[in-house]
């Protein structure tokens, strides 16, 4: 599969929270400004990217050849949680404010379904080390879209009349269902069509 | 508060995925089918009542010894609740690998997920927190069940108006599936796609905040419509 067609896959077609339905809670339900949300955002595109490379790393290098299969699970969510950790100690060393002012936690990106699915989809899908980044990354690039693009629908929302039962929450929720049917309209067939040119 | 409370509470007042919002991604992706809402529902609440009796045990040895393990670094703890549920998560997919693995195939990469799953790392923190083991076994039982009866409410739904079939356990003689006779031949597929489980699953907590604000009265917002 080529590099083009794995970005259009994993950010549009295969989308990890509209389509896979992975991330739904942060995306979905997490107040914040738009400032937040581009922030989380690129934390979680950036732990995805390095997820799915040592997801393939772990998987290719140690689990296989040892017959270690089972392990997986502990493996992949110890090693996701650890990138995490290590790249807000990072972050917090080089540039403390950017941290302090971030908002936001990248462990917290660390215990998102999100992250961890994309790792599991790139290995179940026997992708090599460059195809899991690339994969990766353009999985965080379709969960930063659709944040932004859900935090924008919840700014409109919140300026509308809407039952009270259904405000906050509730209506996020059919918001995002509504904007998954749009987003099938990017199909595989969507991706054979602009990549051969027709 | 009674055991009778506390699950009452769990399954409608304080309900994790209506009112709460925990748990989110299974509610709305392994809810195309019944049978495949039950297992996820067992593995939860497995997961949840064996990493809550682990955490217990261990805040129990931590107190003995005089440590306090909500004192201790946020790294630390969120790195040993993952630990915990991740290798709970482990066991229990190999046990369903052995017995049920038509099981496994239906929830796919869902059942791995159980293991950073918001409902299952909120109980082993409250458990971390909790004097008492029995306590907190109750607490994750009940949050187990609630969410196990959303999840089970939402598949139904899902499953019915969006297949016009139910879909349960195989058993001598009965094929598993009960197919609704005015909908099996003509269902509204759009209920069984991705965006089928997030609608839903909001109005299924629009619902419940509507129960909820009938058995509370509150009195009404000025901006909004009754």
């Amino acid at each position: 599969m080529s590099w083009v067609s794995i970005i259009l896959l994993f950010a549009l077609v295969d989308n990890v929270i509209l389509s896979r339905l992975l991330g739904v809670c942060p995306s979905v339900g997490a107040p914040g400004s738009m400032r937040t949300a581009a922030g989380i955002g690129i934390a979680t595109a950036m732990l995805m990217g390095l997820s799915a490379l040592a997801a393939w790393a772990l998987d290719t290098l140690a689990l296989g050849p040892l017959g270690l299969g089972f392990l997986r699970t502990p493996a992949f969510v110890l090693a996701v949680a650890g990138l995490a950790f290590s790249l807000e100690a990072m972050a917090a060393r080089v540039s403390p404010a950017l941290v302090r002012g971030a908002g936001f936690s990248l462990p917290g990106a660390a215990i998102n379904c999100a992250t961890l699915g994309v790792a599991l989809i790139t290995t179940r899908g026997g992708y090599t080390a460059v195809e899991s980044i690339v994969a990766g990354c353009a999985a965080g690039l379709g969960y930063l879209l659709v944040t932004i693009l859900m935090t924008a629908i919840r700014e409109r929302l919140e300026i509308e009349q809407v039952p009270r039962a259904l405000r906050g929450l509730p209506l996020h929720l059919i918001s995002a269902g509504l904007l998954a049917y749009a987003f099938m309209a990017f199909d595989r067939a969507f991706i054979a069509r602009m990549l051969g040119g027709q | 508060m009674t055991r009778g409370d506390e699950f009452r509470k769990c399954l409608v007042g304080e309900n994790p995925v209506a009112v709460l919002m925990l748990g989110l991604c299974p509610a709305a992706a392994v809810s195309t089918r019944v049978i495949d809402a039950l297992w996820m529902s067992a593995g939860i609440v497995i997961v949840l009542l064996l990493s809550s009796l682990c955490m217990s045990l261990i805040a129990r040895g931590g107190r003995r010894e005089g440590k306090e393990l909500r004192s201790g670094a946020p790294a630390g703890r969120w790195l040993g609740a993952l630990a915990i549920s991740s290798c709970m998560t482990a066991s229990f997919e190999i046990v369903l690998l052995a017995f049920a693995p038509e099981a496994t195939a239906g929830l796919g990469i869902y059942a791995p997920l159980i293991a950073v799953n918001c409902l299952v790392l909120s109980g082993i923190d409250a458990s971390s927190r909790s004097d008492s083991v029995g306590g907190s076994l109750l607490t994750a039982a009940a949050n187990g069940i609630g969410f196990a009866a959303a999840l089970v409410v939402i598949a139904l739904v899902r499953e019915v108006l969006g297949a016009g079939t139910i879909t349960l356990f195989p058993v001598a003689g009965f094929s598993g599936t009960i197919a609704i006779p005015a909908l099996s031949s003509d269902p509204a597929r759009a209920f069984g796609l991705a965006g089928g489980g997030l609608v839903c699953l909001g109005f299924l907590a629009g619902a419940v905040r509507a129960v909820r604000r009938r058995a509370l009265p509150v009195p009404p917002a000025k901006d909004g419509l009754t």
